[in-house]
């Protein structure tokens, strides 16, 4: 129960679901373009070892470099790993949210 | 057999109630103690000069009564200009009030002083906000308070501002739900909440050509004519109960002759009092002095027929002056021309808010109008050798008293009609609630609708969250069922939410437990598969780079199964606190925000209390 005092008390009662399918495309933007930018960056500032740390993701993304082909595979991976995040970050907290609720 | 139903008074939810029961295909006696119907809501024709008692302006943000009025009067439902404005000190201020007329009309310095009353209010505030000055005084300054609200306030309800509770002003300005608030942020408070227009308070409303009775004599004529029955003349004397069921009704005509009503179901809107004191046999004592404890203002409207085309462009004027009794000028050519018979005159009707017991009341017409015509002088509104005729009506009991106890005796006489079961109150005087005429009609509907096997409660009405529940009930789609439609085989689609779901929606706070667990489980995982998929491809050095992690997260190592499994936990724990936080943030923050709307929203409904006044 909120009283008058708890600043909480405006907030509507109704308990906010997730769309999972839109955070999907949410996350998968940020991380699948973020991947991206985050190597075209390095490769436009150039210098003598380029991307040495960004370069750890090939362990998880198959054939990531810091490239401009990388570049590419990279925004596929970080989309598709940002989609499977955001998915389930909604989907865990719905289910979480409608048990609570019910 | 078709169900039988009598219904006392025929005001606006009497009739209603009758309309409506016609429509659901029930008969009804509806029984009007005086000679013309209508109630408050009537129009008094003086010599073709016709006059509303009171002022009815026709607005509703409930669409189902909006169609209602409609379907009764149809064509003859004008869209009339609003406008009224405060006398006072021989200047006009608009009203609601805004601040460079105020300030023009008061002058330099009485405004400098009232901005000073202000600051102080809001620097110091009255700590004990308990009347009615009080709760003014702290919104708007002490000085303002005193000009504009204290002398029209005691004028209306005949007892000092020191002595009405602060919770009566609060109940004025309502508490505004979060739906309402941010509508009114979002759309203004003219937007019904199906996103509809509604006409607003500030810039017109409708009102029937000649008078509210206009629509209240088409509906009595409606009801006759399809077969029920208005009767004129007969007061309900007795209503005759047994084992908790009416019998019937005895109702005296004017000419003293008792006639009894029986019927199935009883819908009564004659004052609750006289409800009460009217059952035989009688209620307990208890009940009858809880009902004897519910008092009324008394109100009297001196009618006077001015040689003049225009008086002033405003429906009414709220007479702050202290020197003069009345309370509003009603200019009648201003709601309707048509209520003027002679374009070249107008009338105007000035209000006596009065108890029965004051002398004023049981002066002559004569004196009345002559002391209409001394204050109009006084105020130098009219001069006296413009005023060709007039007239007085008076109407008892217009105005049900909130008074410090009205709410404990109200609930005495609701637990007792509760044992009553085929008995239903409606309307203002029938629910002792200073309801609008739209609630009173929608009192009448739910009554109505009861009868056939819905159920309502029929007290909820203007009690706020109820009331928006119909008017949730009542779109548009709902008042098109009154029109013959061509058939239409709709598309299967997904419902369209209303901007009121959409708000609840868009407001609806996030729960910090589910995040939390999202983001946990996630963060937990996301790093054990990580660590797993380094262990697994068995590097040189593997997870060198990941193990840093081992800086924040206790044992965490990337070169082997039991640090993934700690980086499990680990991560998972500080990914639900993360989440939890974030949530929690962002209530807050959104709880910081609606609160600023819903003040706004409430400064806004506070400038305008002087009409809920």
């Amino acid at each position: 129960m909120t009283s008058r005092t708890d600043p909480l008390y405006e907030v509507s009662h109704a308990v906010a679901r997730m769309k999972a399918g839109v955070l999907a495309i949410i996350f998968a933007v940020i991380c699948g373009g973020g991947l991206f930018l985050a190597t075209v960056w390095l490769l436009i500032k150039g210098g003598p070892r380029v991307g040495e740390h960004l370069n750890l993701l090939s362990h998880f993304f198959i054939g990531y470099s810091v490239s401009w082909g990388g570049s590419v595979v990279g925004l596929f991976w970080g989309a598709l790993a940002g989609a499977v995040i955001g998915w389930t970050l909604g989907l865990i907290y719905n289910s979480v949210a409608g048990l609570r609720t019910r | 057999m078709s169900k039988q139903v009598v219904i006392i008074g025929a005001g606006p939810a009497g009739l209603t109630g009758a309309y409506e029961l016609n429509k659901l295909g029930l008969r009804s006696t509806v029984l009007e103690a005086d000679d013309v119907v209508g109630g408050i809501s009537r129009t008094v024709n003086y010599r073709g000069y016709r006059f509303d008692i009171g002022g009815h302006r026709f607005f509703s943000k409930v669409p189902l009564i909006n169609e209602l009025w409609r379907e009764i009067l149809g064509e003859d439902f004008l869209d009339r200009p609003r406008m009224s404005r405060i006398f006072y000190n021989g200047k006009f201020f608009d009203y609601p009030l805004k601040a460079a007329n105020a300030l023009k009309n008061l002058g330099p310095i009485e405004s400098m002083l009232v901005g000073l009353s202000y600051a102080r209010a809001k620097v110091f505030p009255s700590r004990d906000e308990e009347n009615f000055e009080q709760w003014v005084s702290n919104r708007f300054g002490h000085r303002l308070y005193s000009i504009f609200f204290k002398t029209y306030t005691e004028k209306v309800w005949g007892i000092p501002c020191t002595e009405i509770s602060a919770d009566w002003a609060a109940q004025r300005i309502k508490n505004l739900s979060l739906t309402e608030a941010v509508r009114n942020a979002l759309f203004g408070s003219g937007k019904s909440r199906d996103g509809q227009v509604i006409t607003t308070l500030i810039d017109s409303f409708h009102y029937p050509r000649f008078g509210p009775g206009q629509m209240w004599e088409r509906c009595e004529k409606l009801v006759n004519e399809s077969g029920n029955q208005c009767v004129r003349g007969v007061q309900a004397d007795r209503i005759r109960h047994r084992n908790g069921r009416v019998e019937y009704v005895v109702g005296r005509s004017t000419n003293g002759e008792q006639i009894e009503f029986a019927g199935d179901h009883f819908i009564s809107s004659m004052p609750i009092r006289e409800l009460i004191h009217a059952f035989d046999p009688p209620p307990p004592d208890e009940v009858l002095r809880a009902a004897d404890g519910l008092r009324y203002r008394d109100y009297l409207t001196v009618v006077l027929i001015v040689n003049r085309e225009q008086m002033f462009p405003d429906n009414w004027i709220y007479i702050h002056s202290p020197e003069v009794m009345m309370g509003r000028i009603q200019n009648y050519k201003s709601w309707s021309p048509d209520m003027v018979p002679d374009p070249r005159k107008s009338s105007l009707g000035l209000e006596y808010f009065l108890w029965d017991k004051d002398d004023q009341w049981t002066w002559s017409d004569d004196r009345l109008i002559e002391l209409g015509i001394q204050e109009c002088e006084r105020i130098k509104i009219i001069g006296r050798s413009e005023v060709e005729d007039g007239t007085v009506v008076r109407m008892r009991k217009a105005y049900p008293i909130y008074d410090q106890h009205y709410q404990e005796n109200l609930a005495v006489v609701r637990r007792w009609l509760d044992t009553i079961v085929n008995i239903q109150c409606v309307g203002r005087n029938g629910q002792h609630r200073y309801n609008n005429q739209d609630h009173s009609m929608l009192t009448a509907v739910f009554a109505a609708r009861n009868i056939v096997g819905e159920r309502h409660d029929v007290w909820s009405v203007n009690v706020e969250k109820e009331y928006h529940e119909e008017a949730k009930v009542a779109t548009p789609a709902a008042g098109e069922r009154l029109v013959p439609a061509r058939i239409i085989r709709p598309e299967p689609a997904a419902p369209v939410p209303s901007p009121d779901e959409l708000i609840e929606a868009a407001f609806a706070r996030l729960d910090p437990i589910a995040l939390g667990t999202a983001v946990g489980t996630l963060t937990g995982l996301g790093l054990f598969m990580a660590t797993a998929i380094l262990l697994l491809q068995h590097g040189p050095r593997v997870g060198e780079n990941l193990s840093l992690l081992s800086h924040y997260l206790l044992g965490y190592k990337a070169s082997s199964w039991s640090g993934a499994f700690i980086g499990l936990v680990e991560a998972g724990i500080g990914g639900f606190i993360l989440g939890y936080v974030i949530a929690w943030l962002h209530n807050i923050g959104l709880g910081r925000y609606v609160s600023m709307i819903r003040r706004r929203a409430v400064r806004e409904e506070e400038k305008e209390i002087l009409e809920k006044v």
